[in-house]
């Protein structure tokens, strides 16, 4: 075995809360049951063994990280530590005075959401109106200095808006555009026969972009990320489970992947009864798919091995029932068909879309 | 797209730091890390829109013996490829 490397990003989610909905949130179905948020001692401990380990960038991030009042100190904390720290917000919280706190305390990006060009568009998506607060907050940002990513993710019913949403990030100025398709785990997977853009739309949109980066030489800067069903290879997720990346949930569980409790059977270890460094190198969950010795074939034997990694663990869930079979996004993956099915499905109409619900008030 | 970058400035979501626990020179941004060489991470610290006349002057100093003009424009234009550096002529 070579030896482990420590890991480079740390994805600290404070909180599942949110005030929006979106159809595709990356959180847990049964978001009540997380409810018991670390506190603030505990995150600082948890950003400072982070650094000890070797992480040199943390993504807070949520839910909605702004509704942690003492998000200004972690970040604070995270600077002191001399870590990278990014920010993902849905903005709907971002006042002038909570964005110059967290510019004080020395953040160094910062990431909105948008669902759509069009303000009804997005405001029907997040089951709020939404659409104006993030605007004037992308104002905001700007004029406190920050370098603002807008972060749009794409999908059916965006996706023909492309043009639309490009040429908005250029009217907001914005120093990135994000364009990164749904990825259909969680919400997403509940609701995939919804969500799931034609061949056409895809092939159509990735042109615009084409077109768009010509045209605009830089700003705003355009990553695209294209959505793995309709690719020949699966996205090299994670870079490998348990090699560059890890994540701790509002309730202190350490994941290998912000999804990966839709995986059955695992068990997370939690930062309140074990130290990072301690859960990186020796928990079964994080040498469960570590390097290349469980793969199955054919991926086994694929000289792509170490570059996509055999893909999604919790794909090859969602999709086979088994978390280490080949992600059947690969062509190469005997299950492959079940991907393909679904790409011919027929569309559910958006009226059956399932917002992010949570079954508690807090 | 080509043509030479006058006064490089790294671009606002970019920023450069000592890794001490990897010993490494770092360009650090949100989707990535860059590890730099001592004379990388000396332009890099110095990408501040100044005119390049004036950090070659400041390289040549802290490099004696090295003749770093050509690479430096070379490594400043995939710094700009990569979106992490900007001419600040320019805007
Ligand atoms: S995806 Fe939407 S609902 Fe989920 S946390 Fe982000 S803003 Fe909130
Ligand atoms: S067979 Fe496995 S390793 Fe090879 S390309 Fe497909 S998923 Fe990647």
């Amino acid at each position: 075995m070579p030896p482990i490397p420590r890991p480079l990003a740390l994805l600290a989610e404070l909180t599942y809360r949110c005030p929006l909905k979106c159809p595709y949130c990356s959180n847990p179905l049964e978001l009540a049951r997380y409810r018991h948020e670390l506190d603030t001692a505990t995150w600082q401990r948890v950003l400072a063994e982070a650094a000890a380990l070797g992480v040199i960038q943390v993504h807070f991030s949520g839910g909605e990280p702004l509704v942690r009042r003492d998000l200004a100190e972690l970040v604070q904390h995270a600077r002191q530590l001399d870590l990278y720290s990014n920010l993902s917000t849905g903005a709907t919280l971002a006042d002038p005075a909570t964005l110059e706190r967290l510019k004080e305390a020395g953040l160094d990006a910062l990431q909105i959401s948008l669902l759509d060009a069009r303000p009804d568009g997005n405001d029907w998506l997040t089951g709020a109106a939404s659409f104006d607060k993030k605007r004037v907050a992308v104002e905001n940002a700007k004029h406190l200095g920050f370098p603002v990513t807008l972060n749009v993710v794409l999908h059916r019913h965006n996706l023909d808006r492309i043009e639309e949403i490009i040429d908005l990030a250029c009217r907001w100025d914005v120093d990135r555009l994000e364009l990164a398709h749904v990825q259909y785990t969680g919400w997403a997977f509940r609701n995939r026969a919804a969500l799931l853009p034609t061949r056409e739309q895809v092939e159509r949109a990735a042109e615009a972009v084409v077109q768009a980066r010509r045209r605009l030489s830089e700003r705003p800067a355009i990553l695209h990320v294209l959505p793995d069903y309709f690719q020949q290879y699966p996205k090299a997720c994670l870079h490998g489970w348990g090699r560059v990346f890890l994540t701790v949930a509002p309730d202190g569980a350490v994941l290998p992947c912000q999804t990966a409790r839709e995986i059955p059977g695992l068990v997370f270890p939690n930062v309140r009864e074990a130290s990072l460094e301690s859960i990186w190198f020796d928990a079964p969950v994080f040498q469960r798919f570590r390097g290349t010795d469980w793969m199955p074939e054919p991926c086994r034997s694929c000289e792509r091995r170490e570059i996509d990694f055999g893909g999604c663990r919790c794909q090859a869930f969602l999709l086979t029932g088994d978390p280490a079979a080949t992600d059947p996004v690969c062509h190469l993956s005997p299950l492959h068909p079940v991907v393909e099915r679904a790409l011919v499905e027929p569309p559910r109409e958006a009226a059956a879309l399932q917002f992010r619900v949570i079954t508690h008030s807090s | 797209m080509s043509s030479a970058i006058r006064r490089p400035v790294l671009v606002p979501h970019a920023r450069y730091r000592w890794d001490k626990l990897r010993q490494q020179h770092q360009l650090v941004f949100p989707e990535g890390i860059l590890v730099l060489n001592e004379p990388g991470a000396a332009i890099v610290q110095r990408c501040d829109g100044r005119p390049l006349a004036e950090l070659l002057v400041a390289l040549g100093e802290q490099f004696p013996d090295a003749n770093l003009g050509e690479d430096v424009q070379g490594f400043l234009e995939r710094l700009a490829r990569k979106g992490l550096l900007r001419d600040a002529t320019d805007s």
